[in-house]
């Protein structure tokens, strides 16, 4: 019964993913299977139809003002138009398939609204001639970074900040990056912007990933695992290694917590000692859907196409960008 | 009670008439309008929305089609058009360009339709970030000039501006002429460019006026001049009084019954039998005209016709068009040394003794190029 529900939902499915289920063949698990006799009583998700039908109320109702973004690509590129130049697609040496995860700063809004093909071509110029001046090297979230910013206030001008990489986010010239540390016995965190002008240097000193995206709860774990010195010397990599992974479980201190961190479904961390209040809040609050759900997925991500193109060009810049720049670097990493 | 008409309240300094597709909220003349008595409110943010069509407006788009033709006739069709619109500056039969004043401080010049693309940070070389609004000057041409003493016989007039101002229509991305109507497509006649999505308005003093046809792009503005940005904001829909008017709603819980989100009481108490006219309730929420004055340009790219303005607040979606327009603010007026260097009555390819440079900066921009900014501290 589940499946043949689960068929007739596929038809309300856009065209291409509809193509997409036909070859994956998978039944949508969107109903459960099992049956009602042992399990505890299912919690039940009432998906909000009225937002869904307003949202489509909006989108059909009728524009005076603004054109949709393919409209406007058009005009760019009709033949009776004159004085504008097009921006030009760039076609050559496409990047491996990791470089999106290497900098994804340079991928575009996924909502359509907001995308516009000159406006990103200019914000990725100006994002790799500041890298073409200040080495931006590649990083992760867990990878201890060191970082130099101008300081007007402090003797020799500048100030050299130690720690590991919590979080990175942001979009284009917007994106940051915040690292952790412990200083004089109190946790520290700095949020820096990549392409800040007063940033004179990033060094990556230990390049690793963690299990984890975001590793805000250092903040209630052991001071010991966001110490790090500030006299670390760069690690270097041996050649062609993939980022090595630290699988390194933190142990939590007890409550109180700043966040519920049971709810978050973290790796990095040893399993956490739960009382039955928290495996209920855990139920209510869990998401399980979301794994299936292919709508959100699309909406979240990029045309492959596009990012494909919009990587190409990133790629070939900073491999030009890297031969010219002198050697003496702290992680010496060469993708193929 | 002292009652106050709709005029007095909705005076914005220089706002002109869209030729938009549906109803647009213009300045209304004292001949088609029903004028309408309001109390003033504190927060006087009254939305018009008239609903009638202007009666000078022509019929715009067309469904017929049509549908005798093949694929090579209409690839042959194609390039008619494109043939037709090629080569329109070199007929000998058009009357010879027109007389260019200099700037004066009492010339008004006409402005620009562009589109808004969105926002990106940029940073001052003392290292503070800013916003900043890129807007595509694309495909403008200026469709007709109207002299003052022929637009004072027009409906639109205003009797208070007199004979100071005439009309310049500038028109936005061209487009094939046969999905417009014939009415429509006889407006680009006299200039002799492919008919246009978007037309504007701009009142201009008879110094600055731009002959039909002419191309106007991102050189009519200098780095450093102050622009104003008229557009129509967001549309938001039907919304609700707290999103609307930012009212406070009531608790979400402790006993509320079923308002949360009303508006609660109505007003008007001994001194009127009902509602006053204006009261904040639910309705239509955005998708009107609106002006964001003052904002600098601080950056032009002249190859993609870019303009940089320095600030957020242009109202709309990305890709909503724009009219752009030198500023009407007292204090953001040009300098003598400005006035001279004012492309009047636009900027003409002939002018450029050298090419332009691609991305012209101004001296307070931090420019990506550059090497690492070392703050310096403040003497205080």
């Amino acid at each position: 019964m589940a499946a043949s529900i689960a068929q007739f939902c596929v038809k309300f499915l856009p065209k291409r993913l509809q193509l997409m289920h036909q070859q994956t063949s998978c039944v949508c698990a969107f109903f459960s299977s099992s049956s009602s006799l042992n399990q505890p009583k299912q919690l039940k998700h009432v998906i909000n139809y009225q937002r869904t039908r307003a949202e489509v109320a909006r989108a059909l109702r009728k524009k005076q003002n603004f054109l949709h973004h393919e409209m406007v690509d058009k005009h760019r590129a009709s033949p009776l138009q004159s004085g504008t130049e097009q921006v030009s697609e760039e076609k050559g040496e496409g990047a491996p398939r990791e470089y999106r995860y290497v900098m994804p700063e340079f991928l575009p809004n996924p909502d359509f609204q907001y995308r516009d093909k000159v406006l990103e071509k200019m914000e990725r110029r100006d994002m790799l001639r500041r890298r073409a001046v200040i080495d931006i090297p590649e990083f992760y979230v867990g990878s201890i970074m060191a970082v130099t910013v101008s300081d007007p206030y402090s003797s020799g001008k500048t100030n050299r900040f130690v720690g590991i990489c919590i979080d990175r986010g942001g979009r284009g010239l917007k994106a940051y990056f915040v690292l952790r540390n412990v200083v004089d016995g109190l946790g520290v965190e700095v949020m820096y912007e990549m392409y800040n002008p007063t940033v004179h240097s990033i060094q990556v000193l230990r390049l690793e990933k963690r299990l984890d995206d975001q590793l805000y709860y250092l903040r209630n774990a052991p001071l010991e695992h966001s110490t790090f010195s500030f006299d670390m010397q760069p690690v270097t990599l041996p050649r062609d290694v993939p980022v090595p992974v630290n699988t390194t479980k933190v142990k939590l201190n007890p409550k109180p917590w700043e966040y519920r961190w049971e709810r978050f479904n973290l790796k990095g961390i040893e399993p956490l000692p739960l009382t039955p209040k928290m495996e209920k809040g855990i139920k209510e609050h869990a998401k399980p859907w979301e794994d299936y759900d292919l709508m959100l997925k699309y909406r979240q991500t990029v045309n492959e196409d596009e990012e494909r193109s919009i990587m190409a060009e990133v790629y070939q810049e900073n491999t030009r960008i890297d031969a010219g720049r002198k050697s003496s670097r702290a992680v010496l990493r060469r993708k193929k | 009670m002292a009652s106050k008409s709709v005029m007095t309240l909705g005076v914005r300094p220089l706002s002109h008439s869209f030729i938009g597709s549906t109803p647009s909220a213009i300045y209304l003349g004292t001949n088609s309008v029903c004028v309408q008595q309001v109390r003033h409110r504190r927060f006087p943010k009254f939305v018009v929305r008239p609903t009638a069509r202007r009666p000078w407006h022509v019929r715009k788009w067309t469904e017929k089609r049509d549908e005798t033709l093949d694929a090579s006739n209409e690839q042959f069709v194609k390039e008619v058009i494109i043939d037709k619109y090629a080569n329109t500056a070199s007929s000998p039969l058009k009357d010879g360009p027109w007389e260019r004043h200099s700037y004066l401080r009492e010339t008004r010049r006409s402005g620009v339709l562009a589109l808004k693309l969105g926002t990106l940070l940029h940073w001052k070389k003392d290292g503070t970030p800013f916003t900043v609004t890129v807007l595509q000057v694309l495909d403008n041409h200026v469709i007709n000039y109207v002299p003052p003493e022929v637009y004072a016989t027009y409906p639109s007039h205003n009797p208070h501006q007199g004979l100071r101002f005439g009309l310049q229509v500038v028109g936005s991305l061209s487009c094939d002429p046969r999905q417009f109507s014939k009415p429509y497509n006889n407006l680009f006649l006299k200039a002799g460019v492919p008919p246009k999505r978007w037309l504007t308005r701009f009142l201009v003093t008879p110094d600055a006026a731009i002959q039909p046809g002419t191309a106007l792009d991102v050189n009519h503005f200098k780095v450093g001049d102050y622009v104003d940005t008229q557009g129509r904001t967001r549309d938001y829909g039907f919304q609700g009084v707290i999103k609307r008017w930012g009212m406070k709603g009531m608790p979400k819980s402790h006993g509320t019954t079923k308002s949360e989100r009303k508006m609660g009481a109505t007003g008007g108490g001994g001194d009127k039998d009902g509602i006053w006219k204006g009261k904040h309730m639910p309705g239509m929420m955005g998708n009107y005209l609106r002006t964001m004055y003052g904002l600098k340009i601080c950056r032009i790219n002249t190859r993609y016709n870019l303009l940089y303005l320095a600030g957020v607040g242009v109202p709309g979606l990305p890709h909503t068009f724009i009219r752009v327009s030198d500023t009407v603010l007292p204090r953001k007026q040009r300098t003598e040394e400005q006035m001279s260097q004012v492309s009047m009555p636009t900027s003409f390819p002939e002018d450029l003794v050298e090419p332009l440079p691609e991305e012209i900066f101004t001296d307070d921009v931090f420019q990506f190029t550059e090497p690492s900014l070392q703050l310096e501290a403040e003497d205080s």
